[in-house]
């Protein structure tokens, strides 16, 4: 249990990373085609179970890997060429080692940090992180000796690093508020009130912090609509022409897991982490019998709900009548069964260990939710807005954000030094 | 032990790394190389639980400097031709060394000799954010502010210098 414990974050690091990759795929493709009036990939299947289209980003995941490795003979550098690739996907992933998924567990005295890195850096580790991915996209587009590489790389990397500026001043305001550059502090700040009734979460707290750096990452992670570094009609694929197989397989993970990273960031500095708003982490706790009677309530609701929607809506071809009552079968035992097992639990009470372990799963989804809803955003951003020309990303940088960031720190401090 | 063979290996880096600057041919070698030895060194300091040290060493060093360096690098594109010539790079380099030795012994054993070297830390792990705060904002306030008051003024030179001349135009 003790060594279980430990492993956890990384295993949730894990998890949030690299295994929702397919997921995220998938998810950007069903939500374009539902942006875009159409179906969106939903026909690949094992024995006729789709899951909604999932396996068809399984399969491209694997088709990635399998691939036959091929470099172009025009490349000299072929070290820098391979070292690129692993160099943003390192960087990319080790930003999200020091995100907490759920608060201190007390279990007999000792104390588990669920964050992978229990470093009292915080923030500071994303920042220098989040920087050092840039030399992947400068080393790459160099080495792959091609125009349209080299364009796209000295876009890209002129973008992160006019947007890393705003990001840190932005940063730099959240800090004094919170007091603290500690994640897991800045959590727990988030689950007070002010007023008496109003979380104070950072997007209530610095309304203008939050859009600065929401705009920043969408920059910093060459997503759209600042994403003019890969802009096809221009420069081909810019940064990432030349790669193929899976060294492209890398560029392509490392942008989603850079994604899900400044997701999660974002859920920590300004959406309550893994906070429910007006309940600390001890309320949870002390009511954790109720909360539980209220899981159980709405997990069958939303089952009923769910089957409803799934018996009229999954109707593509014949064989879909046979997935659906798969589908119902496994989901109606699973939940079945989970909701019995609590309700046992209640029945027969709960010891303090169980509460806590309770609370820590509670929290673990309440931050899985809150990170699925800001990757929904991010993709909905992606498919709804223009790409930004390359001349208007860097005046948006340095003519809007940096001023308002640096407003933004002075204003905060005013207040602070207001208030106290 | 671990602690002592992360710090030979780091070093080992460092020094490699440092020489392959020196020497390499192509710019971007030496700027590549000049990575490692900085991030090298920001490890040495995570080493000796200086965790801030660590963290900003590689934000400004590792990562903002050295991208802007490599950045301007690509962008003036450099061949293998617009090199200069230095048919003697490595007599010279063998031989700098060589003349730089001495200094080097009496530098070491001058360190060694200074009351630095027994200095402890206030305690364990100290180089936190706060303690590095606290020793900045009470002991060094004056040097501090001195610091940042030289920086905004090549700020405003930079500005300056990089504005364009309406009247030559």
């Amino acid at each position: 249990m003790h060594e279980l414990l430990i492993l956890t974050p990384f295993i949730l690091t894990l998890l949030f990373s690299l295994a929702t990759v397919p997921l995220l795929v998938w998810m950007e493709r069903r939500i374009a085609a539902l942006i875009q009036d159409r179906y969106g990939p939903n026909r690949c299947h094992v024995g006729g179970i789709r899951l909604a289209g999932i396996i068809q980003s399984i399969a491209d995941m694997m088709k990635l890997v399998f691939k036959e490795e091929v470099a172009p003979s025009h490349i000299k550098n072929r070290f820098y060429y391979l070292v690129a690739p692993s160099l943003i996907f390192i960087a990319s992933f080790l930003t999200f080692m020091v995100i907490p998924y759920a608060d201190n567990l007390e279990l007999n005295g000792t104390s588990y940090v669920m964050q992978a890195l229990p470093t009292d850096l915080g923030i500071l580790w994303f920042i220098a992180f989040a920087g050092l991915s840039v030399y992947g996209i400068i080393i790459g587009g160099w080495a792959s000796h091609s125009k349209y590489a080299i364009l796209g790389s000295l876009r890209a990397s002129a973008q992160v690093i006019s947007y890393e500026v705003s990001m840190g001043l932005a940063i730099v305001s959240l800090l004094l508020t919170y007091n603290s550059i500690h994640l897991n502090d800045i959590v727990t700040y988030q689950s007070q009130t002010f007023f008496g009734f109003i979380p104070a979460w950072g997007i209530i707290m610095q309304p203008l912090a939050t859009l600065i750096f929401v705009i920043t990452s969408f920059a910093e992670t060459n997503r759209a609509p600042f994403d003019a570094a890969e802009g096809e009609s221009e420069i081909v694929a810019g940064y990432h022409t030349e790669y193929g197989a899976m060294k492209f397989g890398l560029f392509f993970v490392a942008e989603y897991i850079a994604m899900a990273a400044s997701g999660a960031l974002m859920v920590t500095l300004f959406f309550g982490g893994y906070q429910l708003p007006w309940l600390t982490t001890q309320d949870l706790i002390t009511h954790f019998d109720i909360l539980s009677g209220v899981i159980i309530g709405f997990g069958l609701i939303f089952m009923f709900l769910f089957l409803r929607w799934m018996r009229r809506n999954n109707s593509y071809n014949e064989k879909s009548k046979r997935e659906t009552k798969i589908y119902a079968v496994t989901i109606v035992l699973f939940s079945l069964s989970l909701f019995s097992l609590i309700a046992y639990s209640i029945y027969a009470g709960y010891s303090d260990d169980q509460k806590h372990i309770g609370v820590m799963l509670i929290q673990f989804s309440i931050f899985a939710a809150k990170i699925f809803t800001l990757h929904f955003i991010y993709i909905w951003v992606r498919w709804t807005f223009p790409r930004f020309r390359y001349d208007q990303t860097q005046k948006l940088g340095w003519n809007i954000l940096l001023p308002l960031a640096i407003l933004n720190i002075v204003i905060t401090a005013i207040v602070i030094i207001g208030v106290n | 032990m671990l602690n002592e063979v992360l710090f030979y290996i780091l070093s080992a880096l460092i020094l490699v790394s440092a020489l392959v600057l020196i020497s390499a041919r192509r710019p971007i070698d030496a700027a590549l190389s000049f990575i490692v030895t900085l991030v090298s060194i920001a490890a040495l300091f995570a080493l000796q639980g200086s965790s801030f040290l660590f963290a900003t060493q590689i934000i400004i060093y590792a990562g903002a400097i050295l991208a802007l360096i490599l950045f301007i690098i690509m962008f003036l594109n450099i061949q293998d031709k617009n090199l200069p010539d230095e048919p003697h790079k490595k007599r010279d380099i063998t031989f700098s060394t060589l003349a730089v030795l001495p200094f080097t012994v009496v530098l070491i054993s001058l360190i060694n000799k200074s009351p630095l070297v027994d200095q402890a830390l206030p305690y364990d792990l100290f180089g936190g954010i706060k303690d590095i705060g606290s020793v900045i904002f009470n002991d060094y306030l004056l040097v501090f502010e001195l610091i940042s008051i030289l920086l905004l003024v090549s700020l405003i030179g930079a500005v300056s210098l990089a504005k364009e001349d309406k009247d030559v135009k």
